[in-house]
């Protein structure tokens, strides 16, 4: 259902997606890891064109498009099948919590408002943050903000759902119930792309994991591939890296 | 032996006038208002050739004193567009008052509006784009509630400058509240002025406390997501 062909994105002098290539099925969970700074916030912001590729292809459902002469049209028609959950939340500070669910639903697919109000009311219980309808966000934590977050993004009824390190600003604490939504979300059979650093997690709900590196795609499989007989060295060497770190943390507390 | 009139005499001689003075005042700044907002999107959309016209205009109505920028209206603008065949050469001080203190408040305001644009956050733009909102829509649902709070203040003293600044068109020869004032002062050789002036100090008092009252029943109503970024909440 997405297939990306050769993506190429410069910022300025500096390459950071060297040409990539992608193959997503409807239902997959796709996880993106690896280092910082190696293109996988890009990648997502590509697929949104929130960032300009200057090369590249992509299909997406019955859109088709090459990034070299992308019109407007194409743009939104893009944006409006896909929807995106950011690492900094991005609530629409002006709105309630209900209205930043609706709000999409009126303007861009101009639902009526009842109707808007009805998914927007059963998506809120289903994060489990009914009672917070009429607050502002600034009021919320970070794990509802987020959590208001992922509602707004199902309200629209995605293809595909884009989260971007969904609980990397999250106190430690609050990351638990962020991770449990994501998780349920991925039992409805959408299809999601979701970069992380949650290794455990991405073992867990992903039935594909991308291991990038420097603006490529080192090696990608099933989780078991990648994370217990990868035979890349890349691979193993991010990933017995990031263990020793977190092993470093755990004993330091 | 000439009589000087009475207090309640000067009040209303002045404010038979006034209606001059807040015609002015009101005609640019909302003129005023619509150059801002103009000029600001020109610079935010960086749009080449008008955004350096416009960093020209902003600038030179900052620097150069606002009596100076009404004679320079008043006398200079009459010959410049016969240039170009446009006959203005009946241009009324009030006119030029209100084309003046327009370029004026429209000038500083694009600092305003430009400063407060740039206080939302990058991530706004972003979560809306990602949404498939258009342009406009953005712009009206999203952005534009949140610029308005952070404006308010700056707006709101931008027009304490505009209403000042209207006490000096009487140079240009417009008889408003202060060109009445010093009819009044001299009709009577100076022996009232003192008194002539205050009613006038207090009229302008008036005028400034309605508009810090419009701009802070304003703030009050968009005060309630202001509460800062909603970044905070986030920890980490
Ligand atoms: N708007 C931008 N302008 C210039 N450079 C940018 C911009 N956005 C990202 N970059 C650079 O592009 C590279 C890839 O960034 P990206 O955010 O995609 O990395 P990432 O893999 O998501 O890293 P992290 O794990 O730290 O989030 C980085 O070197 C970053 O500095
Ligand atoms: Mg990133």
């Amino acid at each position: 259902m997405l297939n990306i062909q050769n993506l190429k994105l410069s910022f300025g002098e500096k390459e950071v997606l060297k040409g990539v290539d992608l193959n997503v099925n409807k239902g997959d969970v796709v996880t993106f890891i690896g280092p910082s700074g190696t293109g996988k916030t890009t990648i997502l912001k590509c697929i949104n064109y929130l960032v300009e590729p200057h090369e590249g292809q992509m299909q997406i459902g019955d859109i088709n498009i090459d990034f070299k002469n992308i019109n407007k049209k194409e743009t939104l028609k893009l944006r409006r099948n896909t929807a995106m959950v950011f690492q900094q939340f991005n609530l629409f500070k002006n709105k309630t919590v209900l209205e930043n669910v609706m709000d999409a639903q009126i303007a861009v697919q101009k639902k009526s408002k009842k109707e808007a109000y009805d998914k927007s009311i059963d998506l809120l219980g289903k994060v489990g943050l009914l009672d917070k309808e009429k607050d502002y966000p600034s009021k919320l934590s970070g794990g509802q903000q987020q959590r208001v977050s992922i509602a707004r993004a199902l309200a629209v009824e995605p293809d595909i759902i884009l989260f971007d390190e969904p609980t990397s600003s999250l106190d430690p604490e609050l990351v638990d119930e962020v991770l449990k939504v994501i998780e349920r979300v991925a039992k409805t059979g959408v299809t999601i792309l979701l970069v992380t650093h949650e290794m455990d997690f991405a073992r867990k709900i992903s039935n594909k994991v991308v291991f990038m590196e420097k603006g490529k795609v080192v090696e990608e499989g099933p989780p078991q591939q990648i994370f217990e007989n990868s035979q890349n060295e890349r691979t193993k060497k991010f990933l017995r890296k990031f263990y020793a770190k977190t092993n470093e943390m755990v004993e330091a507390k | 032996m000439v009589e000087a009139p009475s207090t309640i005499d000067i009040i209303s001689l002045l404010l038979q006038v006034a209606h001059i003075t807040l015609y002015i005042l009101i005609i640019s700044a909302v003129l005023g208002l619509l150059l801002g907002s103009f000029l600001t999107m020109i610079i935010v959309k960086n749009i080449p050739i008008l955004k350096q016209l416009t960093t020209v205009l902003s600038s030179f109505t900052r620097s150069v004193p606002i009596i100076i920028q009404l004679f320079i209206v008043y006398y200079a603008i009459p010959p410049l567009l016969s240039n170009f065949g446009i006959n203005v050469s009946n241009l009324s001080a009030v006119a030029a008052s209100i084309v003046a203190l327009t370029l004026y408040h429209g000038g500083y305001l694009t600092e305003v509006l430009r400063a407060a644009y740039k206080a939302v956050d990058k991530g706004q733009h972003e979560a809306a784009d990602s949404f498939g909102y258009t342009p406009i829509q953005k712009f009206f649902r999203i952005i534009l509630p949140q610029v308005v709070p952070v404006g308010l203040p700056g707006w709101g003293n931008a027009l304490i400058h505009l209403i000042h600044d209207t006490s000096l068109v009487f140079a240009l020869g417009v008889a408003d509240i202060m060109g009445r004032a010093e009819l009044i002062a001299a009709a009577s050789y100076g022996m009232n002025q003192v008194q002539v002036f205050i009613i006038v100090a207090v009229i302008y008092i008036v005028v400034t406390f309605l508009s810090d009252g419009l701009v802070r029943l304003l703030e009050k109503r968009t005060k309630k997501y202001k509460l800062d970024s909603g970044l905070n909440a986030g920890g980490a």
